[in-house]
């Protein structure tokens, strides 16, 4: 049905008055329903997302430094049932919440928020086989360093998301949480298993 | 008449909002990047020449093509693998490995502790990574990977000769 000015006034308030506590009391639900899970989304204490070199050696410090891979998490792929563990900057998580445990980390970004919201959303069945981090290497076929460098790096899904694919069959289904927590997705690059905290670069 | 007017003027005010938006997301949008993302500065290839270094060695082969074809089948994502070298290059490799080709794929390092981070990082890809036994001394030539790994104090890659690759 189609509310348009023909629509009884009745109607039309019922319908706006509806809309309007479905929009206030379903995201309540659902954050009530992940809290029940042991997990709430923080956004606490995000750094700026850098753009360029420059800003990324301001902002994370230099490539293969100690707070560069000062974290470390675990992520299980779903397709062979591997956990990957992965180390990343002191500044993208590690900070203790219901979920994550005190890891010295300065914020909630990458294992507490993004990773929280892929397995609540139930998205974890597209996290597949491949998954690193923080690596002291250069680009391929280059001398310039890696974001991996910096920890400020995640590779999901290599084996599905290959280099110079310039589309995405798995990490579609996620990437906009990421890009939702301030990172970019290699896709633009033609890089889809690829996701950085940091533009131009 | 009067809906007419206002449905037009309305219509009318639409388009120039969106063209002003589509005018903004075009001036501030990124640009693309057709041959890739662009790069920050270039280091210089150290060969560490002279120097002590350990290898992590993914293969030896007959031929520099046999090599660069076996490279080629050991991708390590978007990041730098092994470097093919020729194995003359280092003193002392033919030793600890014998004769079996004039080219090996390597990655050049200054600490065991760099060394085996790499040597696990390729072998969680399921390549070979054996580390040599004993450090081999660099003649220079071929960049072989060496500058990618974390100094001792922890500010940074270690660009310099350590105490233990000193001949």
């Amino acid at each position: 049905m189609v509310l348009g000015s023909g629509s009884p006034p009745g109607v039309r308030r019922a319908v706006v008055g509806l809309a309007a506590l479905v929009l206030v009391v379903a995201p309540l639900l659902l954050g009530w329903h992940w809290a029940k899970l042991g997990w709430r989304d923080k956004h606490y204490n995000y750094p700026g997302t850098p753009t360029g070199y420059t800003q990324i050696v301001n902002r994370f410090g230099q490539p293969c430094s100690a707070d560069a891979h000062a974290i470390s998490m675990s992520w299980p792929a779903a397709d062979n049932g591997v956990t990957y563990t992965f180390s990343f900057h002191k500044k993208l998580g590690g900070y203790p919440t219901e979920m994550v445990a005190n890891k010295g980390g300065l914020s909630t970004n990458l294992d507490n928020d993004v990773y929280g919201h892929i397995q609540n959303k139930h998205l974890s069945q597209y996290t597949k086989s491949g998954i690193w981090g923080y690596y002291c290497r250069y680009i391929d076929g280059t001398t310039s360093w890696s974001t991996h460098a910096f920890g400020i790096a995640v590779d999901i899904s290599a084996s599905y998301e290959p280099q110079g694919q310039c589309y995405s069959t798995v990490n579609t289904n996620f990437a906009s949480i990421f890009k939702n927590h301030r990172w970019r997705w290699g896709l633009d690059f033609c890089d889809p298993m690829h996701f950085q905290y940091a533009y131009g670069y | 008449m009067k809906r007419a007017l206002a449905t037009a003027i309305g219509l009318g005010l639409g388009v120039v909002v969106a063209l002003g938006l589509l005018a903004a997301v075009g001036r501030t949008a990124e640009p693309r990047f057709p041959h890739g993302a662009p790069i920050g500065p270039v280091m210089r290839p150290d060969t560490g020449a002279g120097e002590m270094l350990l290898l992590v060695v993914g293969g030896t082969y007959p031929t520099q093509a046999d090599a660069e074809a076996a490279n080629a089948q050991m991708p390590f994502a978007d990041l730098a693998g092994y470097y093919v070298v020729p194995v003359d290059q280092f003193l002392g490799f033919r030793e600890l490995v014998g004769d079996v080709g004039d080219y090996a794929l390597v990655s050049a390092f200054r600490t065991e502790q760099g060394a085996q981070d790499f040597a696990s990082f390729a072998q969680s890809f399921g390549y070979p990574a054996t580390i040599l036994p004993e450090r081999v001394q660099s003649l220079g030539g071929v960049y072989a990977g060496l500058g990618q790994e974390p100094n001792a104090a922890g500010t940074g890659p270690l660009t310099h000769p350590i105490a233990a690759s000193l001949p």
